[in-house]
């Protein structure tokens, strides 16, 4: 603000001094050296101006000297200078780093960084760029504070939870993500190089969206081309590979049989390994399961505009083997974008935008009883792989659930394969002077056809997993839906003081689909050449069967008005109100309505301090809303005969079997909204020439009338159990990110950026005293571990403490002990309620999914030609239950049990093995360990050749880039950062997919 | 400059117009509304399949009654395998941790389940606007029928129990249902039974139907439950005199509980299961085979003969009860798997003798999966054999203590009903009027002792056991742990009573 009330001056000074004219030329080039087409070149207070061509070169005739040239372009800083001679000029630009009159999207409209008064935070395209995700949430991880990102998997394609600022529901906790306007649900199918930015509505901002707007809003926007752009073209790619981040220590062969043995002495049983001499290391089955898989990435994209419109297209192409089970697992994934943009007139203007996605996923059984990695970590290493005939290794003897996982990989046939059309269209308009109407249209068309084909298969006696009789399912689902937008802004600023903005707008969207799947059974020979439903000689339509109704329809409507008002830019207001309507609600309960607002006020402005030199702004914010969640099942308000009641009459077969009606889930007709009040108070400071930006948050959200699904008594019977609103949950928190860039000097350049998040997460109140909500499984057909429960945080572990274990029988006999009698060597659990049993009233609180806090960090610096860029992110304070074994007396154990307690004193944590009867395996806090974890996620390195006076390219980089390079956790797992992202039931590790580590090698090219 | 004006003003009433009504947001689900049903018979007919359906889930009672009695140990894999199973073997069973998945609660569900589901037929049948069709008592009577055997259940298991009549429970009446006195409960138990013995046939179409003779056997059975032996008796005797069953042979019985012989003359009522669909442990309820023949069988076993597939190695078989078989009798081996002979008589069978916990080397022959089903996906749970939930061998037995304990006793009718069961079992000639060497002769106390131990050896494995000897006031003394009268009744779960606002006392003892 200072600089330009300088340059003002100046201007004046020498306007008043000289009265010549010059011809000017010149070019305009970035930091790089690279020449910047599309520049606008203006005399600034005239109508004289020019843009610059594709070498960055301009002209302008006749200027005078004296008078202030403006050179401004999208993503950089505008500059000025005052033309003193007529002499050639070499123009640099620089990138635009988070300046504040950057322009962030906030929903229906958008606003400078200085006049936002909500928590709003942004992701850049360079952020993604550097990152190189091939999921775009993986772009979100650690980078914005208050946004956590649980991988739900490492197979590649597979999915993410995201969740702002806290989970604040048992239920879906998904914020509402729109791309371009239009709702997406399914993240894999966007290409993360399309998008251009993505902003996180953390707070009552995303009050505009009203009914959908509680677990937060992601608005992506994509790229497109600008006016008066030259053709460009760019090529960006990389090829790598990628590798486990970690093998589990597993028993090998002659650990395991010396263990196995004394296991079996100590049950009373004839051990079965009578030589163990010959064993030797045995086969490491994690080093057979796991391969090293390459990944490539392709983008090329096209991007131009003429005087009235703009267009772009960008194509890419992503293919991903998998670690485990390499193209078993394989993702692929095609996008084409075209965009499109007109201005009829200068004041009626038309965008429009059309995607087409492709993908095609396989996947593996993981993170469960029986899957690859747990089969992998089970399996005795006595075993081999294959036989002396090559077949592959049945495993005996090792309980139901435990399989050869080569076999397993090699039976397993399946792919999900997406098609997805979707795309926008829209007019504004903009009439007497200060109103602009505007119509949006946002469709979706995705057609999901899913495949798998279970071959006959033994894998030993009574594996769960043999198959005998075969079978092929063939899926197809259509879903399609549209978002409507129509408003009209009045915006108008009265005696230069008075910023009046106001938004009247409605919102209709509507999504449908239908669902068809056909079973067919016998397929000829065992074949996968044969495995189609069509050529089954048994076929079942599941759906037609059933009589059941294969389709959905979900319908809001929403009114909204937002006002916005500045007074000089200091005094900072907005307020919303929105009505919405869901088909999800009862007549009773159909409309609801949502008001939030938010003040703001620019103290660096005030004129106490707008001649200070140290801070550059300071700006102190403040929010409250009641936003909604409608995240539930559709018409959950009234009882539908799509229940399950199938009998056999006069025999047992096929034409024997007759399909009842009977009542589907439990209907509750005076289900309402969840509502969540949340409260937010920031402060901006920017600082030492805005080379230290720090945006802190305190927020706390109290989410009333939650949407629970709770326990029913059984009187209900089995119908799932109706949603009703009853409880409330409580995220109280602070969120502090600091950036610190600077340019030492044209050939040196530096920034970091950290963020950090503290969550307070608790259930205050659970549908009644004294109840809770359970979920989440451990070992076999034990008790549920997982709890919603007032007083505690979401998802809490329930289970015993242990109080080291029993060194002799003097020990057992003065101590409370459970169901089944200890023995020496086996734990000592505490007698919470002092009644001198162990039962399931002395379960306690062992800890509990939620980080405590996240944090991350970025890196970046730039020397010369070459870049480096780094960064990490970290979580403290959250459990993670080691649920991958098996318990069964012959499979293998993870190495710890080499310090077992083998007698008095031998051990105080790890107990004895034994076959014969023990509550060990029952869930206590030896299963529970602390998941946090820092992780290096990416390291990039950077050169980008110096451009020639003869050269094709406008630019040419090559890159090496590593992902996921190193974690220091002190979890035993694969995978601190992995989970299933369940409010109740998270953070029980079943073997996770881990997270690949990638190398890759990459290329960006423009012409 | 008219243009524009005249496309500003279409796109003002574009985004005014668009704004659709609220109707847009009211929309009925394709998927039939539960409050406008029972308009044609088919509906009636749909919604009896339904109720129907929850027969199924009763194979886990069984298996849970036989491991409660002293006829087996629950098994299972270890010592921590469906510790609520293992507690109630072992007597120590509480109101804790029988709630959700593998416990009382979720049976006690599943029973409500059911109940709701005949209870919604009997609210629309009785509406004043109710459509009459041709068959319609016979759907009442079936859906009574079902009632009552479902009520039977719970008042066996629980006592007194929140019952309503002709009405659903629906969300929000659970803080009103009272726990009702076992009296009613059983009152109205026998009015459903009356009814569906008056309005149905001997004989119907199809099997896996409710029959006359399955609702008499019934009825005969929840009267002695009572005490109420001359009606019992009366009620069975019809049924032995008018009804089309018999005993199998002796050269017959091997074939009872295969599956060839699935709804044989023997059976008055059976519970139909099948492998055609497949299922999943994620919803017990909706499977449509028997869990607990895979569950019942032997781990690791494979089996020579092709006769039987491997299990899980529940309910597993004392040696005290294959005692109790006489020499000569021929059940014992059809009704128990002692797997050490079976795999010296079928060399090359194996079975995993180290796995399971508390095993016997006994196994229950009459509920175990047999080979050559379709095994669809999970094959533990597809099993399509059925359970013959009431036996004609059964009904005779029942006679003879019901003839034996009225008032006025009968032996020499108790006797003859006792020595059809045993001349079948040790194959001497039903019709002989001459005496076999194994009939029964004694009478008075005797004579009832007899009675009883037949009725353990005749049915074994079928879960009858531990309410016989509950019913007869002898659980305390045959059955390890158990406390009289405490152990009589299973408890509520304690979630149940929280949920329902508190205000049940629980079961005397829990």
């Amino acid at each position: 603000m200072r600089h330009i009330l300088l340059n003002v001056l100046a201007f004046f000074f020498i306007a008043y001094t000289s009265a010549q004219n010059v011809n000017l030329s010149g070019t305009v080039q970035d930091e790089g050296g690279m020449p910047i087409p599309g520049v606008n070149v203006i005399v600034k207070n005239t109508t004289k101006g020019s843009v610059t061509d594709f070498d960055g070169n301009f002209t302008i005739s006749d200027v005078e000297i004296g008078s202030t040239l403006t050179f401004s372009y999208v993503g950089y800083v505008t500059y000025e200078v005052v033309i003193a001679n007529g002499n050639d000029m070499a123009i640099v630009l620089q990138e635009d780093v988070a300046q504040l009159d950057e322009v962030v999207v906030i929903g229906y409209g958008t606003q400078t960084k200085k006049e936002i008064t909500g928590a709003v935070s942004v992701v850049s395209n360079e952020t993604i760029e550097k990152l190189k995700p091939t999921r775009i949430e993986q772009a979100l991880q650690g980078q914005v504070a208050g946004v956590n990102i649980t991988a739900n998997s490492g197979s590649p394609g597979a999915g993410s939870t995201i969740s702002i600022r806290g989970v604040s529901t048992n239920g879906d906790s998904r914020p509402l993500i729109l791309v371009d306007g239009n709702v997406v649900e399914d993240l894999s199918v966007i290409n993360p190089a399309d998008i251009e930015s993505m902003n996180i509505l953390k707070d009552a901002t995303a009050g505009i969206y009203g009914v959908r707007a509680a677990n937060g809003v992601i608005l992506i926007t994509t790229k497109t081309g600008r006016k008066e752009m030259p053709l460009t073209i760019e090529y960006n790619g990389y090829m790598g590979f990628q590798q486990t981040t970690r093998k589990m220590p597993v028993l090998n062969a002659t650990e395991y049989a010396l263990i196995i043995n004394e296991a079996y002495a100590a049950g009373g049983s004839t051990p079965p390994f009578s030589d163990v001499t010959n064993l030797g290391a045995g086969t490491d089955w994690q080093d057979e399961i796991f391969q090293t898989a390459p990944i490539q990435n392709h983008n090329i994209s096209l991007r131009g505009g003429k005087e009235k419109s703009s267009y772009s297209y960008s194509g890419s192409f992503l293919t991903q083997d998998g670690i485990v089970g390499g193209k078993k697992s394989n993702f692929t994934r095609f996008t084409n974008q075209l965009t499109y943009n007109l201005d009829f007139f200068e004041n009626f203007k038309f965008k429009s935008g059309v995607t087409l996605t492709r993908t095609n996923s396989k996947g593996l059984p993981e993170n469960a009883l029986g899957s690859v990695l747990f089969n992998a970590l089970n399996i005795p290493p006595t075993l081999s792989v294959t036989d002396e005939n090559g077949d592959y290794t049945l495993a005996e003897g090792v309980g139901a659930e435990v399989i050869n996982p080569a076999a397993q990989i090699s039976n397993t046939y399946n792919r999900n394969k997406i098609m997805k059309l979707y795309g926008f269209a829209g007019i504004s308009y903009n009439f007497l002077k200060n109103f602009t109407a505007e119509a949006n249209y946002q469709w979706n068309y995705s057609e999901v056809s899913s495949y798998s084909f279970s071959p006959i298969v033994f894998y030993g006696v009574g594996k769960v997993f043999n198959i005998d009789r075969n079978s092929v399912f063939e899926g197809f689902n259509i879903f399609r839906d549209y978002t409507f937008d129509g408003f009209v802004k009045y915006e108008n600023t009265f005696n230069d003081e008075h910023k009046l903005n106001v938004l009247l707008a409605t919102s209709v969207f509507k999504t449908t689909g239908v669902f068809a799947g056909r079973i067919g059974r016998d397929i000829r020979d065992n074949s996968l050449a044969f495995a189609t439903v069509d050529e089954a000689r048994e076929q079942e339509n599941i759906y037609e069967e059933l009589g059941r109704n294969p389709t959905f329809d979900a319908r809001t409507l929403s009114y909204f008005t937002r006002v916005q008002y500045d007074y000089k830019g200091k005094y900072l207001f907005s307020a919303v109100v929105r009505r919405d309507g869901s088909t999800r609600f009862g007549p009773e309960n159909k409309f609801g309505y949502f008001p939030s607002g938010s003040i703001g006020w620019v103290a660096s402005d005030e004129d106490f301090l707008i001649d200070n030199n140290f801070f550059d702004l300071i700006k102190v914010r403040a929010s409250y809303g009641i936003l909604g969640n409608d995240r539930i099942g559709d018409y959950r308000f009234v009882s539908l005969l799509n229940g399950e009641g199938t009998y056999f009459f006069g025999g047992n077969n096929r034409e024997d079997e007759y399909f009842g009606t009977a009542s589907g889930p439990i209907a509750n007709p005076e289900i309402k909204w969840e509502k969540q009040k949340t409260i937010d108070i920031g402060l901006d400071l920017r600082f030492w020439d805005n080379k230290i930006d720090i945006t802190t948050d305190y927020f706390k959200k109290r989410t009333e009338d939650l949407l629970v699904s709770p326990a029913i008594t059984g009187l209900l019977g089995t119908g799932a159990p109706p949603f009703v609103n009853a409880g409330v949950v409580e995220n109280e928190g602070i969120e502090f990110a600091i950036g610190y860039s600077d340019n030492f000097s044209d050939n040196f350049k530096f920034s970091v950026k950290y963020n950090v998040t503290a969550i307070k997460n608790e259930v205050v109140e659970v549908s009644g005293d004294g109840e809770y909500l359970e979920g989440g499984g451990f070992g076999i057909s034990q008790p549920a571990i997982s709890r919603m429960e007032a007083g505690y945080p979401l998802g809490y572990f329930v289970g015993y403490k242990t109080d080291g274990i029993f060194q002799n029988q003097s020990e057992i006999d003065n101590a409370a002990v459970g169901e089944v009698a200890p023995q020496p060597g086996d734990f000592r659990f505490v007698d919470q309620n002092g009644d001198g049993v162990i039962d399931l009233d002395d379960r306690v609180n062992l800890g509990n999914p939620l980080p405590a806090a996240t944090m991350g960090m970025n890196i970046s610096f730039d020397y010369k030609n070459w870049d480096f860029a780094a960064y990490a992110f970290a979580s403290l304070g959250n459990e993670i239950v080691r649920n991958y074994e098996r318990n069964q007396q012959l499979v293998n154990k993870p190495n710890f049990y080499l310090n077992r307690w083998t007698g008095e004193g031998t051990s105080n944590t790890d107990p004895r093995v034994s076959i014969g009867p023990s509550a060990n395996t029952v869930f206590s806090d030896f299963y529970v360990e602390d998941g946090s974890f820092v992780r290096l996620q990416n390291a990039q390195l950077g050169y980008t050749f110096s451009n020639k006076a003869d050269s094709k390219f406008q630019k040419f980089r090559v890159y090496i880039s590593g992902q996921n390079l190193f974690t220091l956790t002190e979890y035993s797992g694969y995978d601190p950062t992995a989970g299933t992202g369940a409010p109740i039931g998270g953070g029980i590790d079943q073997g996770f997919y881990p997270s690949a580590a990638t190398y890759l090698l990459g290329v960006n090219l423009k012409f | 400059m008219k243009n524009l004006k005249q496309i500003y003003i279409v796109f003002i009433a574009l985004v005014l117009i668009t704004a659709c009504s609220d109707d847009f947001v009211y929309v009925d689900s394709e998927d039939k509304n539960s409050e406008d049903y029972f308009n044609s018979e088919q509906d009636y007919q749909d919604a009896l399949v339904a109720a129907y359906d929850y027969l199924q889930t009763t194979s886990r009672f069984v298996q849970w009654a036989e491991v409660a009695s002293d006829n087996t140990l629950a098994g299972g894999e270890s010592a921590t395998d469906t510790p609520a199973l293992q507690q109630i073997d072992d007597m120590i069973h509480s109101e804790v941790g029988q709630f959700g998945g593998g416990t009382l609660g979720q049976m006690w569900q599943w029973m409500y389940e059911a109940i709701n589901r005949c209870n919604y037929i009997m609210e629309f049948q009785g509406k004043e606007d109710a459509i009459d069709f041709p068959n319609k008592t016979s759907v009442i009577a079936q859906t009574r029928f079902l009632r009552a055997y479902y009520n039977f259940i719970l008042v066996k298991w629980w006592g007194d129990v929140p019952m309503i009549e002709d009405k659903r429970i629906r969300f929000g009446d659970q803080f009103e249902i009272d726990r009702t006195p076992k009296a009613e409960v059983y009152d109205l138990i026998e009015r459903d039974l009356i009814f569906a013995a008056a309005n149905l046939p001997y004989v119907q179409n199809e099997t896996g139907r409710v029959t006359k003779g399955a609702a008499q056997a019934l009825l005969g059975k929840v009267y002695l439950y009572q005490d109420k032996f001359t009606e019992s008796a009366s009620v069975l005797e019809d049924l032995i005199n008018n009804g089309p069953h018999r005993l199998l042979t002796t050269a017959e019985y091997p074939n009872m509980f295969e599956r060839d012989w699935e709804n044989n003359i023997e059976s008055v009522f059976e519970v139909q299961y099948s492998d055609v669909d497949g299922g999943s442990y994620d919803c017990f309820q909706c499977l449509e085979g028997n869990y607990a023949a895979f569950f019942n069988g032997p781990r690791g076993f494979v089996d020579s003969s092709g006769l039987f597939d491997a299990g899980y190695s529940f309910n597993v078989p004392v040696q005290e009860v294959v005692d109790a078989f006489e020499e000569g009798d021929i059940r014992l081996e059809y009704s128990i798997l002692d797997i050490k002979k079976w795999i010296e008589d079928h060399p090359g069978s194996t079975y995993d003798e180290t796995a399971g916990y508390e095993q016997t080397g006994y196994f229950n022959r009459k509920i175990m999966a047999r080979k050559g089903d379709l095994n669809n996906p999970d094959a533990a749970l597809t099993n399509p054999d059925n359970y013959r939930a009431i036996r004609y061998a059964d009904v005779l037995l029942m006679a003879a203590e019901a003839n034996r304990k009225k008032p006025t006793p009968d032996d020499i009718k108790a006797q003859y009903y006792l020595n059809q069961v045993r001349r079948r079992a040790f194959g001497e000639p039903l019709d002989a009027t001459a005496p076999q060497i194994h009939d029964i002769t004694s009478t008075g106390e005797n004579l009832y002792n007899a009675i009883l131990k037949e009725r353990r050896v005749e049915l074994v494995g079928e879960g009858h056991r531990f309410f016989d000897l509950v019913r007869t006031g002898r659980a305390a003394q045959e059955i390890d742990g158990f406390q009289s009268p405490k152990n009589e009744l299973f408890p509520i779960p304690i979630e149940e009573i929280l949920l329902t606002g508190n205000r049940w006392e629980q079961n005397p003892g829990y």
